[in-house]
């Protein structure tokens, strides 16, 4: 037991599951302590020592299941449907009968062919798992599975089946067995070498499991890191959701690390004559206060216009999945008309409240964009939201259909708060050519950057929480 | 140390001590609390708030007749607060005291080395137990007893606090610079909670055994709800358990936790409501759903179960709950 469950560490490693040697070793003390007996208490003990993180622990059940009980529990499955209508007594006496039979006429058959007739399931197993253990391969996965097929049978020498079977139901007619017993045999051994067939393909799909590494998944997901907002199909979407909700975690997770070193602040007198006590009243240790640190109050405008509606989710889904790193967030959307929508994201899970605010509840989404009036409108209606602490976020491409540009509405909006970034999710080489008034807007922004891609959306976000 | 003198003999004594005191809980949990005393290795506890976690460590200290020394985890939790600290106030004050003491252990010397000497004999004096001021840690370690020592809440601690902790919990002995090391007298179970607010580090993990607790199943729910709630109707039990079930497929922003399960059906049998059909049922509601939004989908989950039920009623008893079916109607 003790090399499976060293080399089960390695196929959780393969998968991504880091487990130490450290951890390998607890596993096996653990269940030298538990013990064997039970399959739960032992699956229960392998997860105790070696997976530590809960985003593993799906993988670990489904390689758990392949990797320990799959194969067992496929042969036991098929084994008890091969007896058919036959109750279990009956099928004992079957059984039995059968293996006098090879007994007694010294049928020469292989070990195959026998431990299939006779339902020796643990050397079936144990068989179909060498199998599985020592050759790789030689077709590709998944490219021709009954090429695979083929080559297992042919290394576990079951080409000879059949007539294996057929020496043996000659061998029972000779002895004299009755027509209708000679039937039933027949009958269950078609359904035994059928079986065999599940077993290999079983064998073979465990096997793919095992070997399918989460290095395709990296590649996915750093290719969607790169991939443009503008083409996105609905099912990247939903990857892409996944993706800024993980990357959403990881941001968190540094902001801890980060914060503490950028805490030191002012002299904390009292600490400092605490600790001088120490050194008979000499100030020898001087100690400093915790910094205040003020979370950011975020105000963010996103345009919800057709161009740029899947960047504006991804920011929503952003910044509101990082609420606790902001002490507040606003969130506007806008087309020509502009509304608050953050009572949406406060009451509703953050999927509902991203779709309920692009998809044009609160805004005519197919009016045409008209930056100037929405930002003179955010200024006559909600200039007070911002202060000193705000920094605003504007979402757009600021192509405003040659409407009038009412940049003196983001001036003054710059002007209260701590910082304007507008981000633009076209190429930067097409902003302010046509209708873009990114020259004119940008004129006002303490920050402009290009935002095409979730790798530059995450680096903007990462530079919001870092001041 | 006390391999000698296990907390349990057998996973299945761990399930039935935990039971004894009221602790319900699936063979994994077992397992894990089991090995966890065996192996002598701390216990990191993570999952959704209020399954109980927290009470696990209770219930362990509880039933193997342990004391309890719990940590609570902070933001800017030190050292000094968390393993010892030393009293210097007290030191100094001991020795302006015992000025004229010291003057009679340095009398009829005639150098300053001579007098150092003779104070350095004395050293035991200064140095020594009376001036440390034991936290939890320095507690559990030097417990003589059987001890649990919960960590609650490590996530909200500092990633420093985290590392220093780290050396306690891979040789459970301390280092006092003014006294000397000191080693653990019993090796205390640990038990670690984290709400994962924020990732462990894989170091400490590395050192933990883990354990997910998870909401538990429909079966084990009604069990908790049943062994905490005595006298508790068995249909009323069911019909709880099941909306929770259903409320935590939903996608809310805070799923109710077993806490929550038992608060609702603590007011529901204080107030003596057998029947969820009841209006006043729909003011209990907040004792689970704890945002407006979360407690309009509770309302609409209970509605849907009454009205099954109901409908269950009129196909048993056919026209006995008919005039109860139009009462429902008046109503909306």
């Amino acid at each position: 037991m003790e090399s499976r469950i060293i080399e089960f560490a390695g196929v959780l490693r393969r998968h991504g599951v880091r487990v130490s040697t450290a951890e390998t070793l607890d596993a096996l003390r653990g269940t030298n302590v538990t013990g064997l007996g039970d399959r739960e208490t032992f699956r229960a003990t392998l997860r105790a020592a070696m997976v530590k993180r809960t985003s593993d622990l799906e993988t670990y059940e489904k390689l758990f299941t392949t990797f320990f009980s799959g194969l067992g529990d496929l042969v036991d499955e098929l084994a008890s449907a091969s007896a058919g209508e036959m109750s279990d007594a009956e099928l004992q006496d079957f059984l039995d009968s059968l293996r006098d039979l090879i007994e007694n006429q010294d049928i020469d058959i292989s070990d195959l062919a026998r431990a299939l007739a006779l339902q020796d399931a643990g050397a079936l197993e144990q068989m179909l798992r060498e199998l599985m253990d020592s050759r790789p391969m030689q077709t590709p996965p998944g490219d021709n599975p009954s090429q695979q097929v083929r080559e297992a049978v042919d290394a576990l020498g079951a080409q000879s089946l059949a007539g294996e079977f057929q020496r043996l139901i000659q061998a029972a007619e000779d002895a004299g067995m009755s027509e209708e017993a000679l039937e039933k045999l027949k009958e269950y051994l078609a359904q035994r070498a059928k079986d065999l067939g599940e077993m290999i393909k079983g064998m073979l799909r465990f096997k793919q499991e095992q070997k399918e590494t989460p290095e395709q998944q990296v590649k996915e997901f750093d290719r969607l890191l790169d991939k443009s907002f503008y083409y996105l199909s609905p099912t990247e979407i939903k990857k892409m959701r996944e993706a800024v909700t993980a990357l959403a975690r990881k941001l968190k997770n540094m902001m801890a690390t980060r914060r503490k070193r950028m805490k030191r602040g002012r002299l904390d007198v009292k600490g400092t004559l605490r600790s001088s006590m120490e050194f008979g009243g000499v100030p020898f240790r001087v100690r400093y206060e915790n910094k205040r640190r003020e979370r950011p109050q975020i105000v963010i405008l996103c345009d919800i216009s057709d161009s740029v509606r899947n960047v504006s989710r991804f920011m929503l889904q952003f910044v509101h999945g990082l609420q606790d790193l902001y002490s507040r967030v606003r969130s506007y959307v806008f087309v020509a008309d502009i509304a608050e929508v953050t009572k949406l994201f406060s009451d509703n899970d953050i999927q509902t409240a991203i779709q309920g605010a692009i998809n044009g509840d609160f805004v005519n989404v197919y009016a045409h964009s008209d930056f100037g009036r929405a930002f003179k409108n955010f200024h006559r209606d909600h200039l007070e939201v911002i202060d000193g602490r705000t920094t605003v976020i504007i979402l757009g491409d600021a192509r405003n259909n040659y409407n009038a540009a009412h940049d003196w509405a983001i001036r003054d909006i710059a002007e209260r708060a701590k910082k304007v970034i507008w981000l633009n999710p076209e190429n930067a080489s097409t902003w302010g050519f046509g209708d873009s008034e990114m020259a004119l807007y940008s004129k006002h922004c303490d920050l402009v950057e290009e935002c095409r891609n979730l790798r530059q959306l995450y680096k903007v976000v990462d530079h919001l929480v870092m001041d | 140390m006390n391999a000698k003198d296990p907390a349990y003999s057998s996973v299945d004594e761990v399930r039935t001590r935990l039971a004894e005191q009221k602790y319900i809980c699936d063979r994994n949990i077992a397992t894990v609390v089991y090995l966890a005393t065996q192996l002598e290795k701390p216990l990191l506890v993570e999952g959704p708030a209020g399954v109980g976690k927290t009470e696990l460590a209770k219930v362990i200290a509880a039933s193997i007749d342990a004391e309890l020394i719990r940590l609570q985890c902070y933001e800017g939790l030190d050292e000094a607060k968390a393993l010892y600290e030393w009293e210097y106030a007290k030191q100094l004050l001991y020795t302006q005291i015992l000025k004229e003491k010291i003057s009679e252990v340095t009398e009829g010397t005639k150098t300053l080395s001579e007098a150092v000497d003779r104070l350095t004999a004395q050293d035991d004096v200064f140095f020594s137990n009376r001036f440390v001021l034991p936290r939890p840690l320095l507690q559990a370690i030097t417990n003589e007893h059987r001890t649990v020592l919960l960590i609650d809440e490590i996530d909200k601690a500092d990633a420093e606090f985290e590392a220093f902790l780290l050396e306690i919990l891979s040789d459970f002995q301390v280092t006092i610079p003014e006294i000397g090391t000191i080693e653990a007298k019993r090796i205390p179970i640990v038990v670690l909670t984290s709400n994962n607010a924020r990732e462990m580090s894989d170091a400490l993990k590395r050192r933990c055994l883990h354990l997910y607790i998870d909401y538990p199943s429909l079966e084990l729910e009604r069990e908790i709800l049943r062994v905490r709630i005595p006298g508790l109707a068995e249909s009323l039990a069911g019909e709880v358990t099941e909306i929770v079930q259903k409320l935590r497929l939903l996608d809310l922003k805070k799923a109710p936790s077993i806490s929550e399960t038992l608060d609702w059906t603590r007011a529901l049998a204080v107030m003596n409501i057998s029947d969820l059909g009841d209006d006043i049922v729909k003011d209990t509601l907040s004792t689970i759903a704890k945002y407006e939004g979360d407690l309009r989908k509770a309302e609409k989950e209970l509605d849907t179960h009454v009205k099954k039920k109901r409908a269950e009623a009129v196909a048993a008893s056919g026209a006995a709950a008919q005039p109860e079916q139009s009462d429902k109607d008046v109503l909306h």
